[in-house]
């Protein structure tokens, strides 16, 4: 499985982390996204037309949704990723999916902005931004309340997948999280994960492991 | 606002949002502080300022009785004493290097932070417990139009929405924010607690939609 | 709470004509503003300590710098960038001699801009401390945490920085390391906001890698760091390159978002240095003896 990547993208970041946690090994080719553009060259054009990464391959299939490229890998080895126990379950995943390109809209263009100095309306992109993780956050209290620590249900799915990366990297884009206890607890529940990956301005939780001493013939 | 003692309480988080082993920050109206519990469950508040290199705290992370910084790892006690400095493992760090600390309670599922020297203990919660804390942007008195009711002294606002008493703990925050701590009567169960949760959400939303218009003084 | 500067914000100030403007020692000084490759006739639209200039190119591809009145500025073209400089420089850019060796790859890593102070950018960079919390099993993990002792010196004969016998242990010191080293550095800072890495280059033992950061000050509080690099490495890709130096310092700009104050602390009695920050102890006191205090604190607040 080929996954067309770039290290700073959080949606690429989505796709590294889901197959990380189903233990599944990707083939990364690295997108000269920034600063080369590669995404918007003939070669990564004539793959995905929208010029946007990541591009997941797997054999004839070419999925250009970060969303798609989650089901995908959950579906292949980790189905219990999905939710899909009940109506319900399956309604709510559908909903944090497509909620999670708002994310991508919003503290994402901002992040891009602040970061990266693409063009955009900053306080637009921000405003948005907190929008949506004030959804979240009451999704999230909605959720504790019923006794369930994700988004979906008592167990992460690919919904919280991908929502996790733009909202945990909202600070890049000058968007503070600091007002929302239940993101906070939630963000801590995927990043204690065992097999959970970071990526960069997303930092080790070093409390998961005890402090580590050197041996007498290391020091 | 109060004015009258040498010193207070502020409410600055529920104590189910600061499990064991974590740190957050907390804004008083003097700033932020870096707010922790350790592994065996003992709760302190410092400076959220790591007098190194001037990190933030609150970014750091909780190892059993000791906070670390994100940057260099130094580590701090409870009393905000400097134990470790990884680069120099064989060091004592001298008692010089240490943290502000504040004092700090956890009562009635709420983690309050003195400013000054508080003449007696947080406030009793009369029969309300804890659901959720939010931010608003907007001001106490925008919120207390907002919920038609005034809050006393201690930041505390008793209202009645939809057939439900509430009881909001506000904590005035820098730029003309307010922390909302959203209480409700003890023993509600799982459908009234969620219809607070959405209650308390109008009624930033109208308290805001007032600010912005500056209907409120 | 320090107060934020947007660019848009930052870009309308100008040292007013009739009162000597302060920080003219940097001032005189050559700054990034712009990679060669890309500049193009309609212009980067940037801002240098607080005015706005325009960086574009002809279609010679002759880089031109105008700044907030029209006026053209001076402009240099030197290791992938195009420099330019608010006042009368004195001196040339400072010298790499390794951007002339036959072998080397010259990598541009891209723009990538942070809210916070161009000199704790720099100082961030001549930190080794940081790696086993900040870059975590790849420029350092614990328990391998001690710094060594290493010389750090201010040479009055070219008047750099430099800190040489710098070592620490690495997971993965670079796109093209296998394993766990211990790798040696020396650091050197020729300009107030510029600094030369030099780092054991696993394929050739006998040569030094050159990693440098290269940061172009926007505002006091706001700047868009240029890293670049020269390396011997015939394996890893381009794109691979970039990737693995942009990781690093995404991994560093959270860190310097949220130091307080966002400007560097000139006043000894802000911040506590211990031996590990022997080089960060002489950048300041190089940076003071200077006057080069745009983005810097003197006194405490």
């Amino acid at each position: 499985m080929k996954l067309y990547d770039y290290i700073l993208s959080p949606s690429c970041y989505k796709v590294r982390l889901m197959a990380a946690l189903a233990g599944i090994k990707l083939d990364l080719r690295a997108v000269d996204f920034h600063p080369g553009l590669e995404h918007r060259g003939p070669d990564l054009l004539s793959l995905n037309p929208a010029g946007s990464i990541p591009i997941l391959e797997d054999g004839d299939l070419v999925l250009t949704e970060s969303s798609a490229m989650l089901a995908y890998i959950a579906s292949l080895s980790a189905p219990e990723w999905l939710g899909r126990a009940s109506a319900m379950e399956t309604a709510r995943e559908q909903q944090w999916l497509a909620f999670s390109s708002r994310l991508t809209a919003t503290l994402g263009g901002a992040r891009l902005h602040e970061m990266l100095l693409r063009p955009g309306d900053i306080a637009a992109l921000q405003a948005g931004g907190v929008a949506s993780l004030r959804e979240l956050e009451a999704g999230l209290v909605e959720q504790r309340l019923a006794g369930q620590a994700f988004l979906v249900t008592d167990r992460p799915t690919i919904a919280d997948i991908a929502c996790f990366p733009y909202v945990a990297l909202a600070p890049d884009g000058g968007v503070s999280l600091d007002p929302y206890p239940a993101i906070r607890l939630w963000s801590r529940a995927i990043r204690s994960l065992k097999g959970f990956i970071e990526m960069p301005g997303i930092h080790r939780l070093h409390e998961l492991k005890p402090e580590p001493h050197l041996e007498q013939d290391e020091a | 606002m109060r004015s009258d003692t040498t010193g207070f309480w502020t409410p600055v988080a529920l104590s189910a949002d600061l499990p064991a082993g974590t740190v957050i920050p907390a804004r008083m109206a003097a700033g932020t502080i870096a707010l922790w519990r350790s592994q065996t469950g003992h709760i302190a508040a410092s400076a959220d300022r790591c007098p190194h290199r001037g990190m933030s705290l609150s970014h750091g992370f909780v190892r059993g009785e000791v906070l670390s910084c994100i940057y260099h790892g130094w580590s701090y006690g409870r009393a905000g004493n400097c134990l470790r400095i990884p680069a120099h493992p064989g060091l004592t760090p001298p008692d010089a290097i240490r943290v502000v600390t504040h004092d700090v309670r956890d009562t009635g599922g709420i983690v309050w932070v003195a400013s000054g020297i508080p003449a007696g203990d947080p406030p009793d919660l009369d029969g309300f417990t804890p659901l959720r804390s939010l931010t608003a942007d907007a001001d106490r008195a925008a919120l207390a139009l907002a919920a038609g009711a005034q809050a006393d002294e201690d930041g505390r606002l008793v209202t009645n929405i939809a057939g439900q008493d509430l009881c909001l703990l506000l904590a005035d925050q820098p730029e003309g924010r307010t922390l909302i701590h959203v209480l409700v009567r003890s023993g509600s169960d799982a459908a009234a607690r969620i219809a607070a949760s959405r209650s308390v959400e109008r009624l930033r939303r109208m308290a805001e939609s007032a600010s912005h218009k500056g209907g409120v003084q | 709470m320090t107060a934020q500067t947007t660019l848009q914000q930052a870009m309308p100030h100008q040292a007013p004509p009739h009162q000597a403007p302060p920080h003219q020692a940097m001032i005189d000084e050559w700054y990034p503003v712009g990679l060669v490759s890309q500049l193009d006739r309609s212009g980067r639209h940037t801002a240098l300590m607080g005015e706005p200039i325009v960086v574009s190119g002809d279609d010679a591809g002759n880089p031109l710098v105008t700044g907030g009145n029209g006026r053209i500025l001076p402009v240099k073209v030197r290791y992938g960038h195009v420099w330019s400089s608010l006042g009368t420089p004195t001196k040339d850019i400072f010298s790499i001699p390794e951007a002339d060796q036959p072998g080397r790859r010259f990598v541009d890593v891209g723009v990538v801009r942070v809210r916070c102070s161009p000199l704790r950018a720099v100082e961030n960079f001549l930190d080794i401390a940081h790696f086993p919390f900040v870059h975590t099993d790849v420029l350092g993990a614990e328990p391998h945490t001690e710094v060594q002792n290493y010389t750090a010196e201010i040479r009055a004969d070219v008047d750099e920085v430099w800190a040489t016998q710098v070592k620490f242990y690495q997971p993965q010191a670079s796109k093209s390391a296998s394993g766990g080293i211990t790798t040696e550095y020396m650091y050197r800072v020729p300009a107030p906001t510029c600094s030369v890495l030099y780092k054991t280059c696993p394929p050739r033992p006998s040569e030094w890698d050159v990693i440098t950061l290269f940061v172009q000050p926007l505002a006091e509080d706001l700047c868009d760091v240029w890293p670049w690099m020269a390396l011997f490495d015939d394996e890893t890709s381009m794109t691979d390159l970039i990737h693995f130096q942009q990781m690093i310092f995404l991994q560093d700009r959270s860190i310097l978002e949220n130091q307080i104050p966002r400007l560097l602390p000139l006043d000894p009695g802000m911040e506590i240095p211990t031996r590990a920050d022997l080089t960060s102890i002489a950048y300041r006191r190089w940076l003071k003896r200077h006057d080069y205090t745009y983005g810097a604190q003197l006194v405490a607040r």
